[in-house]
Formats: C-alpha cells, structure tokens, sequence
C-alpha cells in the first residue's frame, strides 16, 4: 500500500478541507482498504478518519421520515428492534451484510459508496475498462456474478444491500458536496455508474454521505436474496420491495433489485403497474414480467433472469404478510 | 504374531486431543508461530504473465528499500513461465510492507507470449497453443479394456450416457503453506507446515546440496495438508537462500493469494460416460472416455508430487466388459498435487452419478441396484446398516416427485481406498524416567489429524495408563524416522510401532526391575528400580496389527429450491470403517472434515481462470466458496469396529463419497441430473430448463 497522511476530522468542514484534492474518508474501512492494498484505485495522499464526526452515528425516529446517519453499523440497522418493525426489509437487508464481524464495522455510508467487486475489477493483475484500460473482460469472459442491464460497456453490479432496500423505501441520501448538502435519490446517487464505466456512483472526491432520510410513507417492507452459500457470500440477485397496504391495494409500491445492473434495478412501470392493486401471484408475475423484460443476458448469467423472476414474486407476496 | 487386546480401556474409545489445551490457549507453536532470534518476512515475487520468457530481473531497488536484508531469484535466466502466478523472485526484510513495497520495485525485462492456453476444451484442439513446446497438449490417450463392450451394449436392457465434469479444485488448507527457516554455518532448521518433515529434510538437502544430517525439520504444529504438502516446495528452498542471505531465520508463509497458484490442486476431470446393465440389474457394460487437467503439469512438470489426472474407472464396480480411455491435457496454469484421495472423489462423482441415471432407467431403487452390484462384502454390510438408519425405504420417491417449489431428495454413494496401509519403516523410541515419567519420540508429525493422542491412548493402552501421563513428542528430524502423513498411513503407521515400543519397554522394565508385571499400578514401583539413569528403547513397525482398504458409504438429503436453485444439505449420514478403532473422537472429526470437504466439492469450491488473461480470477475466499458453518449439515457417523484387521487409515475415504452422494440427492429431488461439479444455483436452474438460451449478439 502507498503511503498516506492520516488525520482525524471532528467536524464535517474540517473533514472536506483535509480530504481536498485526493484525499478518501475513512469510516469502516472494509472497502477501502483493500481498495489500496491491492492497488485497485489512485492512492489517496490523506485518508481522513471520519469516525469521530459528530451526530452521524445517530438513528432518528420520525413521523414522516427516519433518519439513519451515515456513520451507523449494519450491527446496528440489524439489531435495532423498531426498524425490524417499522422497516422489517431493511432489517432483512441489514442482516444479510458479510458476516458479524464486518457488519459491526461496516458503515451505512461505506456499504452505499462501496466499490465495485467485478473479480475482473478486482484482480491485481487485470487492467479492465473500470481500471481505465479498453477492455470489459467480463463482456466475453467470466460473467456469472454480473449484469443483466448497463448503460455502458462495463457490465460490474451494484452490489450494495442497503442501496436496493433504500431505493424501494424511497430513501433520500443527504450528501455534502462543495460545503452543501445535497438531497440524492438512490437512482441519483448511483446514476452515473449506470454510463461511466470508471464511475460505481455519482459522487464526487470529496463528497461525504451524512446520512439517509427514510420516509415512513411505506409501511411494509421485504429484502430477499440468494447466494451460492447460506451465509458470507455476495448475493446472486437481491430484491427488496415496499409499500403502503390499504384495504388490500398496494399503495405507492417499489421494487428494486441489487446485483443485475450497475444501479439498482428498478422499472416505474412496473411500480405504476401495482399501484393500487391487490397483490396476489399473478400480479407479481406480472411484475417481474415488466421488470425483466429488456434484461440483456450474457453466456454466464442468463441464471439470474429466472432467480431475479423468483426473488421479484417472492419479495413481493411478503408485502402481504400476515395483517 | 502381535496382536491388539482385546478388553479395552482407551482403544475405540474416546480420549479427546491431548493437544486440545495448548491449541486453545495459543500455547501450539505452528510454522507461522516461530519467533527464532532476529527473523524476517520472505515474501514471493510472482509472475503476472501466464507465458513469458524472464530474461533478467534486476534485484537492487529491492534492496535498497530500507528493512530489506535479501533478494534472490528462483533461477537462472532466462527463465521460462509457463503460468500465471509461477515464482520469480523473493525477498526478506524486517516488515510486510517493506517486502510488499520491494515486490513492487524489482525490475523485470520479459518477453512476453501472448500464446497460452487455460482451458481444457482449447487446450485439446489442434491449433492450441502449446503449454511445452514442440509437445501437444493432450497425451495419446490410455486405453484399458477388457471383455467385448461392442458386443456387450446391444445385450443390455438399458444404457444410459452422461457427460460428468468436475472442476480443479484448490489446495486452502487453514494453514497455507511455507516455514520459518534458518541456515547457518551449522546447519539449516525449518520449521516448516509439512506432512512430511522426512521428504521435507530430504528435498532441502537435495536442493541447497546440504548433508542430510545438517537439515533438520521441525513440525511442531500444523493446520492442514491433505496432500499438497510432502516436499519442501518451492517457497521451502526460497525461505533457505533468503536466509543464508541475510543470515537471519525467515519466516515465508504464503498468503492466500499465493496458496490459490501454486501449491497444487485436484485435476479437472470431463468424463463421458457410456453405462448399460441387463434386465436384472447386473452391470453389464462400461465404455469412457476421460480427459482433466493436472496444469502444467500434465506436460513435462510433475513437481512437488505429482498428481495425475487420470482416475479409477468405473471406479468401484464391476463390470465383466469396459473400454476406458484417459488422456491428461496439459494448461497454462499450476500444476496438480496429491489431493485427499487423488482420482477418487471425481471417479466417484462420475460412476455414482451414472449408477443413478442407470438405475431411473432400469426402474431400480438405486441403493438395490448398488447392492446388486457392489462386490464388496463390507460396503453391502454398510449400505445395509445405512439404510436403515437411514430411513433410506421410508424416505425414497421417484425423481423430482417431492411436491412443491421446495423439493427433497436423497441419495448414496460409495468409497473405497484400496491404498492405505502402513509405513513399514517407522520407528519410535520411549524414553522412561525412575519418576515414572514416559516420553515418546517419533519422527511422525501431527497434521491435525489426532496424531498425538492416538499415540498417547496406545501408550495408555498398553502400559496401563493413562494418556495424560504420557508425553508424546512429533515433528521432528532428530525423532526416529516416521512416515509421511498422507495416503490414509499414518495411524496404521505408527499405531503398531508404539505398540512394540511399548512391548520392549515392559520387557526391559522387568528385566531391570524383577516385576514381573511392570504395568498399570507397578508402573511406577517398576520405574524406580532403574535407579538414576532413564530406560530408552527403540521399536518399529511389527506386522500383524494393520491393514490396508477402508471402505464407506455415505447418505445424503438434500432440499432444493426450484425457483432459485438453492441446494440446502440437510443431513449427511457416513458408515465408516478402519478396521480397528484407535479413537473414535478424533475418527468422527476426521470424517466430519472430510465430508465437509466433500460438500464444498460438491456445491461450492471451482478455480476459475480467465481465458484471455490466463488468470486465476478467484484467489481468495472470496469467490473461491468453501462451506461456511451455516451450510453445514447435520453430519451423522456410524462406524464399525472391526478389530480383527488391525488398524487402518480414514482421512482419504471419508471425502471421496459426499459429492457423488450429493449430486444424486440432489437429482432425486429434482428429477434431473447437474451434472457438472459445483451444484451452483445457475446450473440447477439450467437443468430444470428455465435458464434462456444465450443468443451471442
């Protein structure tokens, strides 16, 4: 690993001053660091710890909206007893993070800005498309774990849990770009890796994620995801899906999928479609139908448009639960 | 003629791991362990280039580092890579990230080929690149057969065809390989993560052309081999000249990285299988064709102990007419080792796969049909005994008629290690203090396996104690010589040398002290009477008190989601035997291990290599899948003690059954075979048809 400075920020404005330039917050640490060792990204001069920075660490109760600060574990998403009523999927999400150890570590804000885990991307020896070289190795090659959509050429999958149960909770990610703060959707904040090949997401050196603000408007909540392996292992596909249940309709319904797109994967008419109705097998079908359709399988993952099609009805049909 | 006794307090019994304490508390000193005077990191310099002539490598920036002490090449130059990852040059220094940061500045002039070839289908075809030039990748193929199988097809009620594959499956022991070595003037100590501190010593001296007595290896502790660990290794003899360099120990432990390249690995194996049996169920004829890949070393390399690709077919069945053709193909990639049962988990994969396909076909209970056709006397005895427990009658439907999207299935499969045996060779000595103090020394070293305590529990045994108070001290050169710990040999090794070390120690002690029976509570009346000086004596290996060929049979259930493709292992049930029980603690771990091991060969582990980089693109655990706790089944063993054939080695069959067991669970779930190793959720999907075809665009 290169050299760095290394400085302890204990406010947001010292954090971006001391991260100017080419500097990288250090939270967690999970990503980053292996980032470095294997010498996958531009080594920054400064890493900037952000631990110490106030009020992040914080979960807030709201009426309309939750807030969850960037600088909370997924131990803590996960072991908190009123998300697991208020937002069960996020829950279900949290709990599907790594392993223990990591999630006691691992940040809100680094599992949202977390790079990609192309093995392509990866391999200290490989100089792929996102390592600014010409080639996507995975288009042709190995591609079991990757994309089904993209908007460029690199087919590397957010693969983010908490990014695919927030976007179907409609979270908003408050991110402080240039000394403001910026109010992000998850299809915002992850926009530019669906065209930029170099791009996992659409911050800026030097944005901070403070926190994430979920609003309470949808009452029920599902995260499913299947691996190869029962526990530590990168899902294959990801679902989450919420809503407001009222007399039996669905109410401002959204599904997203992680793992199948480098953005998580989600199709408005397919949400428009459920709006307002009951939801029962054929409706989900029907669903999956819609937000599978222009799926662009390639030799090695066409598996996951059947296992997405699963995960899609399944995720949804929880929304029913048992009220 | 030896024999065991037969009323037994510790043998077959369960003594728990004498060296339980001192690896719980931190206490067991293994290779990584060693903090000898003034040591260093070694780290290794590898090729990033899967083909490549090294025409120099210039070593000085590397030096110049500060911390670093040396920097040596492997070998002269040029120097020909034949794949990615193959050792260049290493070096040593007073930290990690000094040794990490003088990998990065080491200057290499190469010429790079761009002609290599990874995967076996490619490296089969005329125009491939050649892994050895001058050499086609693939051997002539071997051809064995025996009675007419051109005749013997059409007389058949039912012949099935598959295409059985399995893929290169990594050496990840806990422990990854290497030593802390030091090489002074007086000689050279390793301490080193081996099987084998004999072939260790012996390939140490060889290659630094050292007098053997002047090697000397130590095994204190060791955190797994299963067969990539016999010889000193590359990384052994690096580790050594880094030493002498910087005349300090250096400590060279691969990191897991490395541990994915080069340290050997289970041969592919592509197996087409052509099977038909009469009306009645009787195997009748048997036609394959099988080609895999050991790397590179399929071609001219064997290094570090080779390790074929062909396998043992149609394995453990006889079938009165075969024709088998096996041919290795040779690829840009690490060489094959010895692997847990080599040739027999894939040979068992594919037969007992087939055996099932067969069995649908024919309408037959697959277990009957094995019954039918399995020769030996012991595994009818188990499948029988397994059955039952089993539930095996009770629990059996037709393929895929379990109701519902979550499908159950079982199935069984079989093992045989017809190897094994003893190291005729070993010896022991005992050293027996007035105090009444016993210490046994031999030249064995304990992998994990239990090798201690079962020395212990005989000792007990034998000389009326119990195994607390004996000392029990392995891994080491200056020990009387033992064997290597691998081929299912140890414990048949050394069981029947501590017994006649054992026999001599009495013999002596009443000899010297005129009782005329020197055991259990005259042990220590007995030990008194040798006045000042210690009793030593020697033994060896005596004939009579082992055997060779343990057998086994395993049973699998399986649930599997059919919208997902997730396989969930319910329950593994293994009837085992070794002929006589040492003990039966450290038995039931060892197979719980194998069968573990079994499972991530069935579902999870596969080397994945990239065709046009020549990359290994998982080297790390984190695409490299092994089973985590959380996949892991109950795990039930049944064991039978037959102590009439004396002792005998598990840790090979113990591993070979679980996949093919597995595999057919699986397909009796689901009503169709995967028949391609690992059973991932893709390939389960796949077989129920519901994957898409890939259009190439």
């Amino acid at each position: 690993m290169k050299a760095f400075r290394y400085a302890t920020a204990h406010s947001t404005d010292s954090a971006r001053e001391l991260v100017a330039g080419t500097g990288a917050y250090l939270a967690g640490g999970n990503d980053l660091l292996g980032l470095l060792k294997d010498y996958l990204i531009n080594a920054p001069e400064i890493l900037v710890n952000i631990k110490s920075l106030p009020g992040l660490n914080k979960i807030e109760r709201g009426d309309k909206f939750w807030t969850v600060g960037s600088l909370v574990t997924v131990a803590q998403i996960e072991n908190h007893a009123e998300i697991k009523m208020v937002f069960p999927g996020l829950h279900e999400a949290a709990s599907e993070v790594a392993s223990q150890q990591i999630r006691n570590v691992a940040t809100v804000g680094g599992n949202l800005a977390q790079h990609s885990r192309c093995w392509y991307f990866r391999h200290r020896d490989t100089v792929c498309l996102k390592k600014t070289g010409d080639l996507c190795y995975a288009r042709n090659g190995e591609n079991r774990y990757h994309s089904l959509f993209t908007g460029n050429t690199c087919i590397s999958p957010v693969v983010s849990s908490l990014a695919t149960i927030f976007t179907s909770l409609g979270a908003t990610a408050i991110v402080l770009r240039e000394g403001k703060e910026t109010r992000m959707s998850m299809a915002e904040l992850y926009h530019r890796a669906w065209e930029n090949p170099l791009a996992h997401n659409s911050l800026n050196n030097g944005d901070l994620i403070l926190r994430v603000e979920i609003p309470t408007t949808r009452g029920r909540s599902a995260y499913l995801q299947v691996s190869d392996k029962h526990a530590f292992d990168w899902a294959l596909v990801s679902c989450a899906a919420a809503a407001e249940v009222r007399d039996g309709k669905l109410k401002s319904p959204r599904v997203a999928l992680g793992s199948i797109s480098p953005v998580p994967h989600q199709v408005e008419a397919a949400n428009d479609f459920l709006d307002g109705k009951v939801l029962d097998d054929a409706a989900a079908t029907h669903a999956a139908d819609m937000i599978l359709q222009d799926a662009q399988p390639l030799k090695h993952n066409a598996y996951k448009v059947p296992l997405a099609h699963a995960l899609i009805r399944r995720t949804l049909l929880k929304l029913n639960g048992d009220a | 003629m030896s024999s065991w006794p037969t009323e037994t307090k510790y043998i077959s019994h369960s003594t728990p791991r004498i060296d339980a304490p001192a690896k719980l508390t931190g206490k067991a000193r293994y290779s990584s362990d060693i903090q000898a005077d003034g040591w260093l990191y070694g780290m290794i310099l590898r090729s990033k280039w899967p083909s490549a002539k090294i025409l120099s490598v210039n070593l000085e920036k590397a030096r110049q580092i500060p911390g670093i002490k040396a920097a040596v090449t492997v070998k002269d130059f040029p120097q020909t890579i034949r794949y990615y990852g193959e050792e260049i040059a290493a070096v040593a220094g007073a930290t990690k990230a000094a040794c990490l940061d003088a990998l990065r500045v080491i200057e290499i002039k190469a010429e790079v080929r761009h002609e290599f070839v990874v995967n076996e289908d490619e490296a089969r075809k005329d125009n491939s690149a050649q892994v050895w030039d001058g050499t086609t990748n693939a051997s002539a193929p071997r051809v064995h057969e025996q009675g007419s199988v051109d005749t013997a097809f059409p007389e058949c009620a039912a012949v099935i065809e598959g295409f059985y594959t399995t893929p290169v499956q990594l050496h990840h022991a806990m422990e990854t390989s290497g030593s802390t070595t030091s090489w002074t003037d007086e000689g050279l100590t390793s301490w080193a993560s081996t099987q084998g501190i004999s072939s260790v010593r012996d390939g140490l001296a060889g290659a630094l052309q050292l007098d053997h007595s002047k090697v000397r290896v130590i095994t204190e502790y060791m955190g797994g081999g299963f067969g990539a660990k016999f010889g000193a290794g590359v990384e052994g003899v690096l580790a050594a000249k880094l030493s002498k360099e910087a005349k300090a120990p250096v400590r060279l432990m691969l990191t897991r990285f490395d541990q994915a390249l080069a340290v050997g690995n289970r041969p592919s194996s592509f197996q087409k299988i052509k099977m038909g049996a009469t009306a009645d169920g009787t195997l009748h004829a048997f036609e394959a064709e099988n080609y895999g890949t050991a790397g590179i070393g399929a071609g001219g390399d064997a290094g570090g102990g080779g390790g074929g690709a062909d396998i043992p077919m149609p394995y453990l069945y006889k079938v009165p007419n075969t024709r088998v053709k096996q041919s290795m193909v040779a690829v840009n990639a690490g060489s094959a080792r010895a692997f847990r049962a080599p040739g027999n988990p894939p040979a068992s994969f594919g037969m007992e796969s087939a055996m099932d396909d067969l069995a649908v076909k024919l309408g037959m209970d697959p277990l009957e049909f094995r019954l039918k056709n399995d020769p030996n006397p012991i595994r009818q005895r188990e499948y029988k005994m397994g059955a039952e427990k089993f539930d095996w009658k009770q629990k059996y439907q037709k393929p895929g008629s379990s109701p519902g999207v979550l499908k159950t299935g079982i199935g069984c499969a079989a093992a045989a290690w017809p190897a094994g045996g003893a190291s005729k060779s070993t010896q022991g000595e005992a050293r027996i203090n007035p105090d009444g103090g016993i210490e046994f020394r031999l030249g064995v070293q304990d992998i994990g396996t239990g090798t201690r305590t079962v020395i212990a529990v005989v000792a007990a045994e034998m000389l009326g104690l119990k195994p607390e108070q004996i000392t029990v001290r392995v891994g080491d050169t200056n020990f009387p010589p033992g064997p290597g710990s691998g081929g299912s040999t140890t414990c048949a090794s050394i069981s029947p040398t501590v017994y006649d070390v054992c026999t001599q120690a009495l013999r002596q002690l009443q000899t010297q002290s005129g009782l005329a029976d020197a055991r259990g509570e005259n042990w220590f009346a007995a030990c008194k009477k040798l006045g000042v000086n210690p009793l030593v004596v020697h033994g060896q290996w005596q004939p009579g008190l082992s055997d060779s060929h343990a057998c086994g049979v395993q049973f699998a259930e399986v649930e599997v989601d059919t919208e997902t493709g997730l396989v969930t292992v319910k329950k593994i049930l293994g009837v085992h035997d070794c002929g006589l029980i040492i003990n039966k603690i450290t038995l039931e771990s060892q197979i719980n291990g194998g069968i573990i091991m079994g499972m991530g060969y069935a579902l999870y582990e596969e080397r994945v290599m990239d065709d046009l980089s020549g990359v290994v693109l998982n080297p790390n655990f984190e695409t490299y899948k092994l089973p985590g706790i959380a996949d892991v089944p109950e795990i039930e063993v049944v064991l039978i003690n037959m102590p009439e054939r004396g002792v005998i080695g598990i840790g090979e069959p113990s591993t070979v059954p679980t996949a093919g067991a597995i595999a057919n669970a699986v397909a009796n779930a689901i009503g169709a075979r995967v028949s391609s190793l690992p059973i991932t959720p893709a390939k389960i999907l796949a077989a129920l048809g519901k994957v898409p075809p890939f259009v190439n665009a």
